[in-house]
């Protein structure tokens, strides 16, 4: 078993001559629509099979602004997201914490958590929504189990993995399990933690989406299945672009909120802590210019 | 250069009205249901204010007798006595350092250096005005609010000793604190670590595998050989304090550097 993602480290930059970046960025993503728009315009693939980009632009109008029926399904899945996120993420860290302070518990969990891992969680859907309906719930469910297991496993990653002689520099001062677990090893531990996030996130919106699939009314895997009966393709597509922008959205906020729980890592960062406690404290130590 | 001049050594040892604040007697240590033997038959007697340099090679037990003194681990044998109570654990009289900082990264120098305080309950201004106080007397005025990732590894030691001072401990347990820095950082350390010694006036324990560094700070240096761990020797280090880095050009310095060695020239 092995944790999801990379902890967060400080931010290399890589010296770049010529174009810049962006410029880079711009040009291929220019030429990869001008291939994608001209194959369907001298119909080397069907516009059927695939819409070309115009099209796909066209319906993505039509849906979100002309009509605007797009964004009920986008809140509908994004919500089903984020609540099944939390329960999943704060049930996943739950138990890694228990598993982690009590070693009874940890051994009679390992044997649920492993067959939980090696079951393709996916295939539960259509129980869940046997169980919980055609509402939001049973997404909701979904994404949580789905995104339980990474959040579980880094979350007991990383507070195992505390060090040796910080443990005795704690213990040497009679610190208390508590006080052991509340200033070493959950701080500790956040950096990964913070890594299973950005994994948690995207299983979580899988878990929704495919919660939808198998059952619903609403929200944009509903719309992606609908229109793709339908052979609508542009519409589809259209309708996966919001569920790409909805990943991206999911994925910064993840980033967001790594790079401020877990700031030690980024100098940026605590550079500008470290100077904001100095100018408030000002009055303890005197002023004294230091990098 | 008058100074070098004068002899280095102490001439006529006062008789030695100190209390003994550390003892042991006939301790043992075994691990791994009986397969080795960290110590065998430890003896000896610290008094209050010494520093004591713990010197050995690899595996002879000097880290496992730290913990020990530090009621860390319990030994198998024989008694470990603090101030005439044996050690059943760890005691707010006693405070270890370690090779690596075991810095908190993300907390500043400042609650880095009050973590003793914090652990103990409510912060007050004046442990805050206590520890601005401790990290003037490491050297380190004007970093009270730097990370630890931004400072160097020799000022890391200086924050890990400013927060073993602020346990308020009286022995002062250091497993090869300055181990992992460039030669002149520990140099200048040592230097300090002396200095410092004399204003809070505490008794060391001091692990090293490092004669020079042993002897340079010592008032004893413990040798210790191993399989199993023993308390070989005891060279005593009677060269004159405070001491400066000129005194290992020095005659007499080179001599208990040669003693030493000697020791453990069998063992190495």
């Amino acid at each position: 078993m092995s944790t999801q993602g990379t902890p967060s480290s400080s931010d290399t930059t890589d010296a770049q001559i010529g174009f810049p970046h962006w410029a880079q960025h711009l040009l291929v993503f220019t030429i990869f629509i001008a291939i994608w728009e001209m194959s369907v315009q001298f119909n080397w693939v069907s516009a059927l099979i695939l819409p070309s980009p115009f099209a796909v632009v066209v319906a993505w109008w039509d849906l979100a602004i002309s009509r605007g029926i797009i964004w009920g399904h986008f809140f509908t899945t994004l919500t089903e997201v984020l609540v099944g996120f939390i329960v999943g993420a704060s049930f996943g860290i739950g138990v890694a914490i228990l598993s982690a302070i009590n070693m009874t518990f940890r051994r009679l969990v390992s044997p649920y958590m492993v067959a939980l891992q090696v079951t393709p969680r996916i295939a539960i859907a259509p129980i869940i929504v046997a169980w919980l309906g055609f509402g939001m719930e049973p997404k909701m469910a979904i994404a949580a189990i789905i995104c339980f297991f990474p959040m579980f496993i880094n979350a007991l990653t990383g507070l195992m993995q505390v060090d040796h002689e910080s443990l005795e520099m704690f213990e040497s001062m009679r610190a208390t399990k508590w006080q052991i677990f509340r200033h070493l090893q959950l701080p500790g531990a956040l950096p990964v933690i913070m890594a299973g996030f950005k994994t948690g996130i995207s299983l979580a919106l899988i878990g929704a989406i495919v919660g939808e699939f198998v059952s619903a009314s609403e929200g944009i895997g509903v719309l992606i299945q609908r229109f793709s009966f339908q052979l609508l393709l542009p519409e589809a597509f259209a309708s996966l672009i919001m569920l790409t922008a909805m990943g991206l959205l999911l994925y910064g906020l993840a980033t967001f909120a790594d790079r401020h729980i877990v700031f030690w890592r980024h100098a940026d960062l605590v550079n500008k802590i470290s100077r904001r406690m100095r100018a408030k404290n000002a009055g303890l130590t005197g002023i004294k210019p230091h990098a | 250069m008058a100074e070098m001049a004068e002899p280095d050594r102490v001439t006529a040892p006062a008789i030695d009205t100190r209390e003994t604040i550390i003892a042991s007697d006939d301790l043992g240590m075994v691990f791994a249901a009986g397969s080795v033997v960290a110590l065998e038959e430890v003896n000896f007697e610290i008094k209050q204010g010494d520093f004591i340099s713990l010197i050995g090679p690899s595996g002879c037990g000097k880290s496992t007798l730290l913990r020990i003194v530090a009621g860390l681990l319990t030994p198998t044998g024989g008694t470990l006595s603090v101030k005439g109570d044996q050690v059943t654990g760890p005691r707010p009289d006693i405070g270890m350092m370690f090779q690596k900082p075991t810095l908190l990264p993300w907390k500043s120098v400042m609650e880095n250096v009050m973590l003793p305080k914090t652990l103990g309950g409510r912060v007050t201004k004046a442990d805050k005005e206590e520890a601005v106080a401790l990290l003037q007397l490491v050297g380190l005025e004007g970093f009270e609010f730097s990370f630890p990732g931004q400072l160097s590894g020799g000022m890391q030691q200086r924050v890990a000793l400013a927060r073993l001072l602020n346990t308020g401990a009286e022995i002062l347990l250091l497993d090869e604190p300055f181990g992992a820095l460039d030669e002149f950082t520990r140099e200048r350390l040592n230097v300090e670590l002396l200095r410092i010694q004399r204003e809070v006036k505490a008794t060391i324990l001091f692990v090293t595998h490092n004669i020079q560094e042993a002897v340079f700070l010592a008032d004893e240096v413990f040798v210790m050989t191993p399989r199993p761990g023993r308390l070989t020797e005891i060279v005593n280090v009677d060269l004159r304090r405070p001491r400066e880095i000129a005194m290992t050009k020095n005659p007499d310095f080179n001599q208990r550097v040669f003693e030493v060695r000697d020791i453990l020239g069998g063992t190495i």
